[in-house]
């Protein structure tokens, strides 16, 4: 390269230097996370080579929870080689090919500490450059020193990162707070909210064992007994393996909860048809009908259930007698138009 | 050529992985993934293209060097929403990969305040 080629390109990156230090001025001061000093000491380290922060963050996390992988292993799964590095969607998605569920956190650093103090070593995204010259990296973060206010990481080559805690959130919060911790399907972890950890098992339904699945929202159903949206994720889990029965009574529980849901009373209807009830499936079809929006993006599929209860109806007369064992909570006068 | 000849194929197969959970007597039923996608209306309508964005990763993951089969494992791997994200712009989002790039950050730098006089590292090496 010239030397005048050269000056004019630091000059250039100097100035790009100065342009995204004006970008990321004014970090929030975060106030001491946790009180005390916690440090997951049995988390493993693979010192990661060229570019393989990915497969080695991931490994990390995935062995602690018994899975006996290396970042070799995961590389195959993880690693874009014209990128040079890892797509934060598919160490989710490796996570779960390794029969795992990974849980990403709420963009705050509360979240963070929460997960860590529960005992799971928690994967963050890291920018160590500048919002517009980034370097993306991944790392673990095993334990937090209350006393020092340092953070403690399994990070590229170093066993025991210590990073302050303010510069820490710094270079994670450029990386949009995202962070996640990987849970055994069947053991939501302790700091999880319930709907974030159905879309988790949602996303992971079509990798994961369908008895594997079962036994996973049956935890959650024992975690988190009234939310409607494990409720609703359960039924359809046990509809889709043909037990409409265990179905029909998830939607049953929701609907006490929530009568005006209109998405469970059109899968409730479906259900007892598959049972024979179909002068019941009617009544709910068309009760879910008259709750829903006229705009809403499921009126469709409801429409297409009360149309079907109504070919079905003129073939068969009576109800089997399990039928009266599984109505509904109607939903309130009001709001039947 | 070689990738226009798997193209059906891949579609075949991902038809066939997401066909069982879809299975049952009645139709009608709204699954969680869908009633999910109903809360958040963007995703919503884009909802109907989840087929075509996971052709449109494996592709874009293989023309990145990823191997073709490992590329259709890795794209089943993913939620509708990932792939709808990572079908919409996978080359600009974040790929989390090396501390190298962080050395030449502190390179260009130092390179810097050596040019303009301010060190003179380099002169003493």
């Amino acid at each position: 390269m010239a030397p005048t080629n050269g000056l004019r390109w630091a000059c250039r990156s100097l100035a790009l230097v100065f342009l995204a230090l004006a970008g990321c001025a004014g970090a929030p001061r975060f106030e001491a996370p946790l009180d005390s000093t916690i440090e997951l000491r049995d988390v493993p380290f693979f010192p990661q080579t060229d570019y393989q922060c990915g497969p080695a963050a991931l490994a990390t996390i995935l062995s602690y929870e018994g899975v006996p992988v290396t970042p070799d292993d995961l590389t195959a799964a993880v690693y874009i080689e014209g990128l040079r590095g890892s797509l934060q969607a598919e160490l989710l998605a490796a996570t779960r090919r390794h029969g795992l569920v990974p849980y990403t956190l709420e963009r705050r650093p509360e979240a963070l500490f929460a997960a860590l103090e529960s005992g799971k070593p928690v994967l963050v995204l890291q920018n160590l450059g500048f919002d517009r010259f980034p370097v993306w990296h991944y790392a673990v973060v095993v334990g937090y020193d209350a006393e020092r206010e340092t953070v403690l990481l399994r990070s590229g080559t170093e066993h025991r990162r210590k990073e302050r805690l303010g510069r820490f959130l710094k270079s994670w919060r450029r990386g949009d707070y995202w962070a996640f911790v990987t849970a055994d399907p069947a053991n939501p972890p302790k700091s999880a909210k319930a709907d974030r950890w159905i879309r988790a098992l949602a996303d992971a339904e079509r990798v994961l064992p369908r008895t594997t699945m079962s036994s996973a929202y049956a935890a959650a159903r024992a975690r988190w007994p009234d939310d409607p949206l494990v409720l609703y994720a359960s039924a359809v889990h046990d509809g889709a393996n043909g037990r409409w029965e265990d179905s029909a009574r998830g939607y049953l529980a929701l609907l006490a909860i929530e009568p005006r849901h209109a998405a469970a009373r059109n899968n409730l209807a479906n259900m007892l048809a598959e049972g024979g009830c179909i002068e019941s499936a009617l009544r709910e079809a068309k009760l879910a009908l008259a709750t829903i929006d006229a705009s809403s993006p499921i009126r469709e599929a409801i429409e297409d259930t009360v149309a079907s209860m109504e070919r079905l109806a003129g073939e068969n007369a009576e109800e089997p007698p399990h039928c009266a064992a599984l109505s509904a909570v109607p939903p309130p006068a009001a709001e039947r138009s | 050529m070689r990738r226009r000849r798997i193209g059906p194929f891949v579609l075949l197969l991902s038809a066939m992985l997401t066909a069982p959970l879809q299975s049952t007597a009645y139709a009608g039923v709204i699954g969680t993934e869908q009633y999910l996608a109903t809360l958040d209306r963007q995703q919503a309508l884009q909802r109907i293209d989840a087929v075509l964005a996971r052709e449109e990763v494996r592709e874009r993951l293989v023309a990145l060097g990823v191997d073709p089969e490992d590329a259709i494992e890795r794209a089943a791997a993913l939620s509708d929403a990932e792939l709808l994200a990572l079908a919409e712009n996978l080359e600009t989002l974040p790929a989390g990969g090396d501390l190298l790039g962080l050395l030449g950050v502190v390179f260009v730098v130092l390179l810097v305040l050596e040019l303009v006089g301010v060190t003179n590292i380099f002169n003493k090496i």
